[in-house]
């Protein structure tokens, strides 16, 4: 039950954070009786386990929670499902085989490395943390310069503080959270600063963990230069122009010695890729079916792996729905392909999944590309629903009832956000 | 003589600038909100801010030297420093169970306890061979 | 504590790691000094890699006449010390006509030299080799022999190989003194003083100050910056050889360097600087690199970058190598080691071998000389069969620490063994750290390990020694 690997199961989800708990408990729901969430973790709940703060679950527990109290409650409800939950447990490899099943490689804490069998698999492996060298800040390289997440599991899990005076570029929750995180452990913050004109983070966040603590925010800044022979000593940050560009002339020094970088994150899709997937170079995640399956047949995803989710209750709802699914794929059930592609139009970045099919409900995730007020979706000439706002850290989730599709006869259906004029 | 305090709205996105303008301790007027939960919002934030707390506290006898809390109920925003303070104070020992309460009446206000927010069960000690302790009892 | 040593090395970079290995073929007592946590923290780890053919040098320099000798030994050297080398040739591009005679020039004067197989290409050849250079290029010179290492794994094998042979390595023992003391020479570190009847100078950058201790001075030392910038992994075959325009007097040029690993990097760029200590990256660095590199290959762009880093040459203003005796008895420089000083490590160590003999120091070879350092494992790059026994016999196999190059704990315990103390050293001796995530990973992994092995807390692990400390603890209340 826990911590055992078996050699053959019908679901193996890759990864045990909430997408991948939800997989597993999807695939259960849909009849498969032998499922497996493998984590490398010591503990499964992925990303959760260090996000300490509340604001979890609100939708799906309709109460608020902390990441790991949202986690425990899976685990929980996983091992009620009898489904085996195998930490400390790297995956590194995936393979089809001619037979059509899967052969997943695990490289097991105290029981070596095996090769598990499966009939279908659910990537969910989340993101990782874009760094310092793919927004090349150049000058020294001292210790100090750090990602948020890294710092972030150092102060939660291990009790140590990334240093005494830090500055944080990138205002996302996740930069905005480690600020309040660090006061609340007795460091000075001494700024956050924010390439863009605006934060992208929740107002509540801006509100509760910068303004609460008199750390300032500096839009349209950004970091030019760091500092410090082997520790870090100070960073130079400049204005930006409306072209995002540095204006040197007007760069001065901070003095700190951390830098927390919160700078982005990218699904982590690297075995995906060594799989052969089709990626979606917008979200960076796998192109996905209405079924949530890859362009690798038996082989799903969902989750932070499939697009940088902000609400961990919409990937819980993704997650069930693709752990269903890659259930169904097991026990041999096989859905007719796709045949109506999405087209994203005007201000909309990305929509998962990629395709649909008449006769099914569908739920769409999409991002717009820019905040509008006021605004319409337009889904064909199927649907029209307005919003009174979109930003796009806040992901759309709309649902499409069957009997929308059936009125539709074309092959591409496309999806516009827009500003709906002179009406409120 | 009337003041206006700032506040900006968390009821969602659109974050309205809000106005109050009082005087003392009366409210004259609110403005700025584009609908009812901005006026609750600054009204709330002016009369009793407060706010909610995690954090963690040092374990003994865990995988990790750190448990993760929270406090039961909303603390007075200008307290929290006080209150963290209290709360970093604490220290426990494994097993912890999620939801446990390791302190009462935080602040002298008997509706708030600070509790634990995770399990975590006695461990072996770390090697750098494998550490296999179950993660749940 | 005080010792005697027939020869003390100042400087463990590639050059001092080198003689040290050298020298401890022979009957007689070595130590090596160096300042930082680890060797080769320097210059060193900086370097771009490449094992030059060496037909962009005359024989009027001493670097010009060490450089094809010192290419020859590292076939039998990588054999011996189990390092990786690869000899994957290199190509100076024409970008212009009048580059042609300047290559067809570097031709004759290689061939004086005994470099082998140079050949000249025309574009159609160099079309087919490279298809993917720009197709601008008109031409290029192609030299068989150039090889790529990575340097800190060559001066990792050397000291592992020289300390199994008796040299006694001193780490974070910067030299403060040095001064004449009977027959020989006394230095002192802040830990120790020792007494040697030659002290080798292969301080690098800092080989001027070091003479300087003695109260003369016969050559100084300018720092030379040079930026390099790692490139993605999806780039990785994108050109098959060393990639270089045509030199001039000052510099080899921004190059096109397909690493051991197969990662691309390009750089370096070339600008003096006064600060010994500025190892920073700059806007006008990467600016000056990409501008050059597009006009050799377009489908190389900044946004491919990883990482960045920055060296400084240690060039003397005699523009070549300063060995030899100087006026003070027994303390001879081995200084001045700019480009090809890599290639030349090997024939740097035997030249400065038979310099000693001539100052007087008997060379008895040992017979019990040891050439059994085994190459570090490469769990990654093992077949899946070999690394299910692997894990089996050691399950420390089967934990990934660096999941970007596949490390695993056994991995990250054979560095420490080896002699692995910080991060970088760590990073150094098997790349933990050094993928696309860039140590966001593996990094709290590794900060727990050495804190075991090392028996120290784990906020007192180190980036690389000195004051490069990771994290703090958090302190309760009281302690505030």
């Amino acid at each position: 039950m826990l911590g055992r690997l078996e050699n053959n199961y019908d679901v193996v989800v890759v990864g045990g954070g909430p997408a991948g708990l939800a997989a597993a408990l999807g695939a259960r729901d849909s009849g498969a009786g032998r499922v497996v969430v493998v984590d490398r973790e010591p503990d499964a709940g992925g990303i959760l386990l260090q996000c300490i703060h509340s604001g979890f679950g609100l939708h799906y527990f309709k109460e608020e929670l902390t990441g790991p109290e949202y986690a425990e409650r899976f685990i929980e409800k996983a091992i009620d499902h009898d489904i085996d939950v195998v930490s400390g447990a790297y995956i590194s490899g995936v393979g089809l085989d001619s037979d059509g099943t899967h052969h997943v490689r695990v490289m097991h804490d105290g029981h070596g490395i095996t090769t598990v069998r499966s009939q279908s698999v659910v990537l969910t492996m989340g993101c990782r943390e874009r760094t310092r060298g793919s927004v090349r800040i150049p000058g020294d390289r001292p210790s100090g310069v750090l990602t948020a997440g890294l710092a972030q599991r150092f102060v939660n899990l291990m009790g140590l503080l990334p240093g005494k005076r830090v500055a944080i570029l990138g205002s996302g929750d996740i930069g905005l959270i480690m600020a309040r995180r660090l006061v609340l452990e007795g460091c000075e913050v001494v700024g956050v600063f924010e390439l863009m004109p605006f934060s992208n983070g929740l107002n509540r966040n801006v509100v509760q963990c910068l303004n609460d603590f008199g750390i300032q925010l500096h839009l349209s800044t950004t970091v030019v230069g760091i500092h410090g022979r082997e520790r870090l000593e100070r960073i130079t940050v400049a204005p930006v122009d409306q072209n995002l560009q540095p204006d040197m002339s007007m760069s001065r020094d901070v003095a700190c010695d951390t830098l927390l970088l919160s700078i982005g994150l990218i699904p982590e899709n690297e075995l995906s890729q060594a799989l052969g997937v089709e990626l979606d170079v917008v979200t960076s995640g796998p192109r996905v079916s209405s079924t949530m399956e890859t362009s690798l047949p038996g082989m799903f995803a969902c989750g932070n792996v499939l697009h940088v989710h902000d609400l961990v209750d919409y990937v819980t709802e993704e997650a069930l729905l693709t752990g269903r699914f890659a259930g169904e794929y097991a026990q041999g059930i096989r859905r007719p392909k796709d045949n109506i592609r999405i087209v994203t139009g005007n201000n909309v970045r990305y929509c998962v999944p990629h395709t649909l099919s008449p006769g099914r409900e569908h739920t769409l995730y999409m991002r717009c590309r820019e905040p509008m007020k006021n605004c319409v979706l337009t889904i064909g000439d199927l649907v029209q629903k307005s919003l009174s706002f979109v930003v796009p850290a806040e992901m759309i989730m709309f649902r499409i009832k069957p009997d929308i599709l059936d009125r539709f006869h074309g092959d591409a259906l496309r999806i516009d956000i827009h500003s709906a004029g002179g009406e409120t | 003589m009337s003041h206006v305090e700032n506040f900006t709205c968390i009821g969602c996105p659109i974050g309205c600038p809000l106005q109050l303008t009082h005087e003392g301790n009366e409210i004259i007027e609110i403005h700025g909100n584009e609908c009812n939960r901005g006026a609750k919002y600054a009204r709330q934030e002016f009369i009793d801010p407060r706010r909610a707390l995690s954090t963690t506290v040092a374990i003994e006898g865990a995988r990790w030297k750190r448990l993760p809390v929270k406090v039961t109920g909303p603390i007075p925003k200008d307290r929290v420093m006080e209150a963290a303070r209290i709360i970093h104070g604490l220290s426990v020992k494994a097993p912890v169970s999620r939801g446990q309460i390791l302190l009462t009446a935080l602040l002298g206000d008997p509706d708030v306890q600070v509790v634990a927010t995770r399990t975590m069960v006695l461990s072996g000690s770390p090697s750098s061979l494998v550490d296999n302790a179950p993660s749940l009892p | 504590m005080v010792g005697r040593y027939d020869v003390i090395i100042i400087g463990g970079g590639v050059i001092g790691c080198a003689i040290a290995h050298e020298l401890s073929r022979f009957n007689i007592d070595v130590a090596l000094l160096e300042k930082h946590a680890e060797v080769g923290f320097g210059t060193s780890k900086t370097n771009s890699g490449i094992v030059h053919p060496g037909h962009d040098t005359g024989l009027d320099t001493l670097k010009g006449r060490l450089v094809v000798h010192g290419n020859a030994l590292f076939d039998s050297l990588a054999t011996e010390l189990h390092f990786g080398f690869r000899r994957i040739g290199e190509i100076n591009v024409a970008i212009a006509e009048s580059d042609l005679p300047i290559l067809e020039r570097m031709k004759k004067q290689g061939e004086d030299k005994g470099v082998p197989g140079l050949e000249m290409w025309d574009q159609d050849r160099l079309r087919r080799e490279e298809p993917n250079l720009s197709p601008a290029l008109i031409g290029a010179l192609y030299a068989p022999s150039a090889g790529v290492i990575n340097p800190y794994e060559f001066t990792f094998a050397l000291i592992e190989n020289a300390v199994r042979n008796g040299v006694a390595l001193f780490v974070d023992s910067p030299v403060q003194s040095i001064v004449p003391d009977g027959d020989g020479l006394c230095v002192t570190t802040p830990r120790d003083v020792i007494n040697g009847r030659f002290v080798l100078n292969c301080a690098g950058i800092a080989s001027d100050q070091i003479e300087g201790l003695l109260g003369f001075h016969s050559f100084s030392i300018q720092p030379r910056k040079g930026e390099e910038y790692m490139l993605d992994k999806r780039l990785k075959g994108l050109v098959r050889r060393l990639v270089f325009p045509v030199p001039t007097p000052i510099t080899k040029g921004t190059l096109i360097i397909p690493t051991f690993d197969g990662t691309l990097m390009v750089g370096p760029t070339v600008r003096n600087v006064e600060d010994r200590e500025d190892f920073s990256t700059t806007a006008q660095g990467a600016e000056d690199v990409f501008s050059f590199v597009r006009r050799l290959c377009t489908a190389i762009s900044p946004r491919d970058v990883i990482t960045e880093f920055a060296g400084l040459r240690a060039v003397s203003d005699t523009n070549d190598f300063v060995i030899g005796p100087t006026r003070v008895k027994g303390f001879l420089n081995v200084a001045g080691i700019q480009s090809p000083g890599l290639t030349c490590a090997p024939s740097i160590a035997e030249y400065v071998r038979d310099i000693l003999r001539t100052e007087g120091l008997s060379l008895v070879e040992k017979s019990n000389f040891k050439v059994d350092v085994k190459a570090p494992t490469r769990f990654a790059l093992l077949h899946p069969d070999e690394q299910e026994i692997r894990a089996r016999e050691n399950p420390l196999f089967a934990r990934m620490i660096c999941r970007c190059e596949g490390v695993t704990e056994a991995e990250i315990h054979e560095a420490i063994d080896h002699g692995a103390r910080t991060l970088d050293g760590i990073k150094f001796r098997n790349r933990t750290g050094m993928g696309r995530c860039q140590g966001g990973f593996c990094t709290s992994r590794c900060m727990e390990i050495l804190a075991r092995r090392l028996g120290i807390p784990i906020h007192e692990v180190t980036k690389r020694g000195g004051e490069s400390w990771i994290v703090t603890p958090i302190t309760t209340p009281e302690e505030e």
